[in-house]
Parts: C-alpha cells; structure tokens; sequence
C-alpha cells in the first residue's frame, strides 16, 4: 500500500521535479527567445531609423545630387541586409537609363532586370506592380524560364525586385541579391524594402520634375532670348542673326547642325539657312516634301525611312546623319518654312518632349520668317518713298545740275571747233592740238561723272549695306550741290575730320541724308536781305561709338517749338517741295542706328546733326 | 578782220570753259584776255581798242550780272555777251534791258558765239566812233562862253534873234554877234548843221533862259 504511495510520491516528486526542470527550461528557453527578440527587435529598430533616415535624407538632396545619395543608401542596406548586391535602375526618358549599383567587391554585376530580353516575365510581374522574390532559385515558375537561365548566368542564387513607381508609370527597378547563399525575403522585410524603393521613387520622381523644369527654364530662356534677337533683326542682319539663332538652338539641344528652311509663297522655292554647310534643300526631297504638307520628320535610325526616301537616304549618309528631326513652320496655317535638326554621332531617340519644344522654337523662327516678310514689305515701301524723294531732291538741284553738264560739255563743242579751224587754217601746231584733244577727254570725263553721280542717287536699288568714309559720302554731296550753292549764293564749306572710322550704311541713303539737309540749309537761307550765306559741312567723332555729321546754316533758324513737328511727314514752310525731306531723312537715320536732331544756333541759323554707329558697335 | 585784232575779254569761274572759249577766239583771230573772276575783271584798267566781253552769268562771288552794273555804275560802256548754264528768263530781260548784246545758253558752239562776238565787236566799234564824233562837238562846245552857250541853246530851239535877245534882255544886235561866233565855233555852215550839232550833244530843250547849258553828263559819254 505504502508503496503506491510511495510511487505516487515519488512520481508526483519526479514529476514536480521535471515539471520544475521543464519550467527552468522554459523558462531559459523563454528567456533566450526573450533575448533574441529584444535583439530582432533592435535589429529591426535599427533597418527602421536606417530606413526612416534614407528617406528622410533624399527629401533635401538636391536633384543633382541625387545619384551619389541613392548609391550610399544602396550600399548601407547592402552591408545591413549583408546581401551581395544591390540596384537601382531607373529607365531614362526615353533614353538609356541609369544604374546606381552597390555590391560586394568581385561580384560580378547583375544584368539591367527591366531587359525584356533578358528577364521577361521579371519586367511583367515589376510592370504590374508584383514584388518578385526568390529564396531559391527553383522557386521562378515554368515560365520564367529565360529569367531563370539569365539569374543562373549572373550567379543569383536569391533575389528581390520592386518595381518603382510615383504617380504614374514605373520609374526604374530597386532590386537586391545573395551570391553566396540563399536568402529568405519575410514578408516584414519586404515590406521595409517596398517602403525604401517609394523613397526612392519620390526621390526620382523629383529629381525628373526638376530636370524638367530646369530644361523648361532653358526653353523658356532659350525662347526669349531668340524672341528678342529676331525682333531686334533688321533685314540687312536677318541672314547674320538666323545663324546665331541656330547656334544657339544646336547648342540648346546638344545637337550637330541646324537648318531653317524658308519655302517661298509659290512653294517651288526655298532658301535656306544653316550653321554649317549641310542643308541643300535638294538633296532632302522627300523630307521638304513632309515639311510643306506640315508633317513633323523625325527618325532615328535610318533605317526607319520609307523606301520613296532614297534620295534623302542617300544625303543623309553622305553627310552622316543619323537622328534627324524637322518641324514644319506654320504661320496662319500656311506652310512657311521648316526648322532641321540632326546629330552626326550616335542615334538617338527623339522623343515628343524634343518634338514640342522643337515646335515651340519653331514658331519663334517662323515669326522672324513672317517678321522678315512683313519687314520686307516695309523696306521697299520706305525705299519708294526715299526714292520720291531723291528724286524730288533732285528736281530742286536740276537747274544747277543741267548747269554742271552744259559746263563740260560747252568747253567740248569749242575745243573741238577750235581744233576743226585749225585744220581748216592748214597749218597744224601739233603741241595745240594735243593739249585741246586733251582738254577734251579730261571735260568728257568731267560730265560722265556728273551723270554717273545722279545715276547712282537717281537709281532705285536695293539697299546695299557696306562699311563706308563718311568724308566720301559728304564731299560727294557737296560736289553735286556745289553749283547750286554758286547760284544761291551760299558760301559752302567743309569741315572733315580725319581718320574718322568707317560707318555702316547704305551709300546712296546716306548721300539722300546729307544732300536733304544741305538743301534744307539752302532754303533756310533763301530770304532776301541775308548779309551771310554760309553752309557748313562737318564730320567729327560723335563718340566712341559714332560719327557724328553736321549741317551748319546762317539762315535765320527754326521756331523750336516745331523742333520734333518739322520730322514728321508732310510738314514744309515752303512753298514748292513734298515736306517729306526731313522725315525721309530721319527714317533713314534711323535705319542705321543713329539719331537725327536740330537746334538753332547761338548766333544765327541752325544746324542739323545725326550720328551714325561705327565698327565695333554693332547691335546685337 | 580789222588791222588792230579786237581784243575778247573771258570772264568765267570755270577753267575749262574759259580756256576752250579762249582757244576758238585765238583760232579765228582775237587777242583774248581771261579772267576766273568779276572781280578780277574790274581790276583791268580800260581798254582803248575795240573789245568785246564774254561774261558768265553765274559765279562765286559778283556774278556776271552784278560786274555789269558795276561797270555801268563806273561810266564803263561794254558790249557784252553773256553765257549761261541755263535759262532765266527775268535775268536775260534785265541783262538785255541793261544793254547786254547777246545771251548765249550753255552748251553753245562756235559759230554761236563767233556771231555774238562780231555782233558784239561791231557794236563797240560803232558806239567808239559815235563816242568820237561826240567828242569832238563837245571839244567845240568847250569853247563857247557861257551867253554863247545860251544863245546857241536858244537858236535850235527855232528862235528868232528878236525872240532871243527877249528871253535874255538884251538888243538884237548883240544876239546876232552871238550866233555868228557860235556858228563859227561850233564849225556849223546853217542852223539845221547846228540843230544836228546840239542833238548829238544832247542840248534838245531849253525852256528858259536861267537853265544852263551843258554837255553830256560825262558818266553816258564814253568808255575812255
């Protein structure tokens, strides 16, 4: 009896004794779980701030400082994880990528994992928003077979990708890897990890709104500055200020060469402007084509041209290039010209971003193209009204004129009877003859540069731009209006500077300019009664920068209250003539850069003075 | 062509014209003298030969114009021919109205301006001897007294001497004596001799007997 109870004691002891034992184990057990969670736990608390601090971190970096930030995080959780590799492989815009890599020394790299040739069920799963893991590589599915081939040849043995995604589409590729080993991906980490691969696609996502906006800051200045250039072009520097433009759009763009093509109101013609020569609009029969039907021409490679462009083709080759983008220039609908844009080096994608910024500079071309036109039109309405008035101005001179014609050829007719009478008379004096044959060509000559002088001022050109002495243009005046100064009885002077530096300008406006305000001098001193007729001619360096030339009268001056009404059309206080001297004068002034006043003089008259820029001072 | 070459003065601002006028004068037989101004001109003292002037109408300075009327307002007869480069139509009228003899328009040749010229020479040479008959009435006229004068200014008027010794106060008889030293001195054979005489002097109208008798005011008289 006693010892079943014996046994019980003892059992019930044994198992007290195990049961205390198990509870010691236990609680050692427990104990060391306890430890190992509080050690998961601070592991984990640590990948948290790791994790919280890169995110945090990338808020303030700068986009362009971006790249290295990424690649130290990369490298910290590749040294936390203490996996072999990481990347970062952010899809460019529809150019090459960017890879931002960290990884252990000697391990080979990964190959791009958004390669659909490469990994193509990888890139569908990440295109859909799927996380892909495997611990083991047997895990890929049947399917992914050539993924599973391209990680074997990379030696992955277990990996990890998110696809990187902000707002829209997918931005690139965060994605980790074991070499050496096998590696789980709990479901806790991945979950860290998705959050890291959203900082960085925020991050990224910056960075390509800030590039954006940087490059739209560009276009936006790059469009200003041109908008201001053209507007500033005068026809006479259209062609110089086209080639800037395209310079500066080719530079803009980090292309090789530029064309703006101008197509001619029939559509047969076209002219064209490039910074290298390169663009003969026909050798591009196929492209101009596009241009005029309004088409936007964008290819790259070459290979992507139709057949119908063999010709182009063949151009293209033979000026190596590749790329190639051209948008047509439109103004009011129509077709005026088209701007082209190529690369001699590697191909490459042009994408619509390029193609509407091209578009949005196009139009600023096409503007000066339109602009240009107008400005044209303009130009040979102001030349027709200078010309009136030269002629006009020539009327006024006519008499004296015809006088310096009837001069040579006057003395002509006489010598020569003279010669013919002693002829007649037999006996020759040999030395006579010869000094009048003489007089004679030297006075055939004299009237020929009389009507070569009014031929030049009388002709209706086109204007010629050229660097010019203003002492020439002055003295040729002064030459052509001497006999009339004789008739009047105005005393007539010139005052030259020497060395003056040469003007730019139009010749025969320029001589319109001068003899317009010598007439005018003449006028003011037409009264009866005027003790002193003097007319004085002056050039001086105006400044630095000008010439400066004058026209001094001893008439009795002008009522300044008329100082800026008598610039303007129409206004004369004489009787005969158009009043449009003045106001032709000032345009034409005007024209070329300089400025044209009037003010009474101290003592008597007035002189009128204008300033015409020099070498070196060329406006932009 | 006379013996003594009359003599052409050019006056024109432009060499070359002046020079080639210059030449067909010489050819055809004139001494000519140039001048490139009007001033230079009025510096010439007076020519006693037969001359002419070639005279260009526009010019720095005095204009052709303007050398006529000094020399007209110095008492210097010319016959003068103008040039001109081109046609005014109020110039020519005042240039001819002061006695111009010609108006040639530039360009003209030589048959032109030889015309003008002998026109213009002939001119001269008739007004010299108009000059020189006048001279010499006037040579005579110097030598009447003062009463002879005005009694000779009385007798071509168709007075009688009953008439003339009324109008100045003294007997027929004295007056008589008068008009035979007049007649004598005057070298004149018959009253209308007489009358020819005055007119050429210019003694036309006396109306009263307080009224002086003169010549010709020297300043129309002539180019000497």
């Amino acid at each position: 009896m006693w010892t079943s109870e014996l046994t019980l004691v003892a059992v019930v002891g044994l198992a007290l004794i195990v049961g205390e034992a198990l509870l010691i184990v236990w609680l050692l057990v427990r104990r060391a779980s306890r430890r190992r969670a509080k050690l998961l736990l601070e592991e984990r608390l640590r990948f948290e701030t790791l994790l919280s601090e890169l995110s945090a971190g990338l808020i303030h970096v700068a986009a362009a400082d971006l790249d290295p930030a990424i690649e130290r995080g990369l490298g910290q959780i590749v040294t936390f994880l203490r996996v072999d590799r990481g990347n970062l492989d952010a899809s460019g815009d529809g150019g090459p990528g960017v890879r931002i890599s960290s990884g252990r020394p000697g391990v080979e790299t990964l190959p791009w994992v958004m390669d659909g040739g490469q990994f193509p069920w990888t890139t569908e799963q990440l295109r859909r928003g799927t996380v892909v893991r495997f611990t083991r590589i047997d895990e890929l599915p049947v399917s992914a077979a050539i993924d599973r081939a391209s990680y074997e040849s990379a030696g992955t043995r277990s990996h990890v990708s998110f696809p990187l995604c902000a707002s829209g589409p997918m931005l690139g590729v965060l994605s980790f890897d074991t070499v050496r080993g096998e590696r789980a991906w709990p479901d806790e980490l991945v979950e860290r990890l998705r959050l890291l691969s959203e900082a960085f696609a925020s991050a990224l996502e910056r960075k390509r709104m800030e590039l954006s906006l940087a490059d739209r800051w560009r276009l936006e200045q790059l469009l200003s500055a041109l908008s201001v250039a053209f507007s500033r072009l005068s026809a006479g520097d259209f062609d110089h200020g086209i080639q800037r433009g395209l310079h500066q759009v080719v530079t803009f763009l980090g292309v090789d060469n530029g064309s703006l093509i101008e197509f001619s109101g029939d559509g047969r013609t076209a002219r064209s402007w490039a910074i290298e020569e390169w663009m003969d609009v026909g050798e591009f029969p196929w492209m101009t084509a596009r241009l005029r039907r309004g088409d936007v021409v964008s290819f790259s490679p070459l290979a992507e041209l139709p057949d119908d462009a063999a010709v182009d083709r063949h151009s293209y080759l033979a000026h190596r290039i590749k790329p190639q983008v051209a948008v047509p220039l439109q103004v009011g609908g129509a077709v005026v010209g088209g701007l082209v844009f190529g690369a001699v080096g590697a191909e490459r994608a042009e994408s619509k971003e390029l193609i509407r910024q091209l578009q949005l500079i196009g139009e600023v071309f096409a503007n000066a193209l339109s602009r240009k036109q107008g400005e044209l039109e303009a130009q040979r309405l102001r030349q027709d009204l200078a010309h009136i008035g030269r002629v006009s101005a020539m009327g006024e001179l006519t008499a004296s004129l015809a006088h310096e014609l009837s001069q040579p050829l006057t003395a002509i007719l006489n010598n020569a009877e003279a010669l013919q009478c002693l002829l007649a008379e037999g006996a020759v004096n040999l030395e006579l003859v010869r000094e009048a044959l003489e007089d004679i060509v030297a006075d055939d000559k004299r009237a020929g540069d009389v009507i070569r002088r009014l031929r030049v001022l009388l002709k209706k050109g086109d204007l010629e731009f050229a660097w010019l002495d203003a002492n020439e243009v002055v003295s040729e005046v002064a030459w052509l209006v001497r006999s009339d100064a004789v008739g009047r009885n105005v005393g007539m002077r010139l005052e030259l500077a020497p060395d003056l530096p040469n003007v730019r300008g139009d010749r025969v406006q320029l001589q319109q300019v001068v003899l317009n305000l010598v007439l005018n001098g003449f006028e003011a001193m037409r009264e009866p009664g005027l003790g002193d007729r003097t007319l004085v001619i002056r050039t001086a360096r105006d400044s630095a920068a000008a010439v400066g030339i004058s026209i001094e009268d001893s008439g009795s001056g002008f009522d300044e209250t008329d100082n800026d009404q008598m610039f303007q059309p129409l206004y004369t206080t004489k009787t005969e003539g158009l009043g449009m001297g003045l106001a032709i004068a000032r345009t034409i002034v005007g024209a070329h850069g300089g400025r044209l006043g009037a003010a009474n003089n101290v003592d008597h008259g007035a002189t009128f003075h204008f300033t015409l820029p020099v070498r070196g001072e060329e406006t932009a | 062509m006379t013996a003594i070459a009359p003599t052409v003065f050019v006056v024109d601002d432009d060499a070359s014209v002046r020079k080639s006028l210059t030449r067909v004068l010489v050819a055809s037989g004139y001494a000519v003298e140039q001048f490139a101004s009007a001033r230079d001109f009025l510096a010439r003292e007076r020519c006693a030969r037969p001359c002419c002037l070639v005279l260009d109408v526009r010019m720095p300075g005095l204009s052709g114009l303007d050398l006529q009327a000094a020399l007209a307002a110095a008492g210097r007869r010319l016959s003068i021919v103008f040039v001109t480069g081109h046609v005014d139509v109020p110039m020519t009228v005042q240039a001819m109205r002061s006695g111009a003899v010609d108006w040639l328009t530039k360009p003209f040749g030589a048959t032109e301006l030889l015309n003008a010229i002998q026109r213009a020479v002939a001119k001269d040479v008739e007004d010299r001897s108009d000059e020189a008959r006048v001279a010499e009435v006037e040579e005579r006229a110097k030598r009447l007294s003062p009463r002879e004068l005005q009694v000779f200014a009385l007798v071509v008027t168709g007075m009688l001497n009953k008439q003339i010794a009324g109008v100045l106060g003294v007997v027929e008889k004295t007056i008589k004596v008068h008009r035979a030293r007049v007649m004598t001195k005057m070298q004149a054979g018959s009253v209308a001799e007489l009358v020819r005489l005055a007119d050429r002097l210019g003694v036309v109208h006396l109306t009263g007997p307080e009224v002086a008798l003169s010549p010709r005011p020297d300043g129309l008289a002539a180019d000497r």
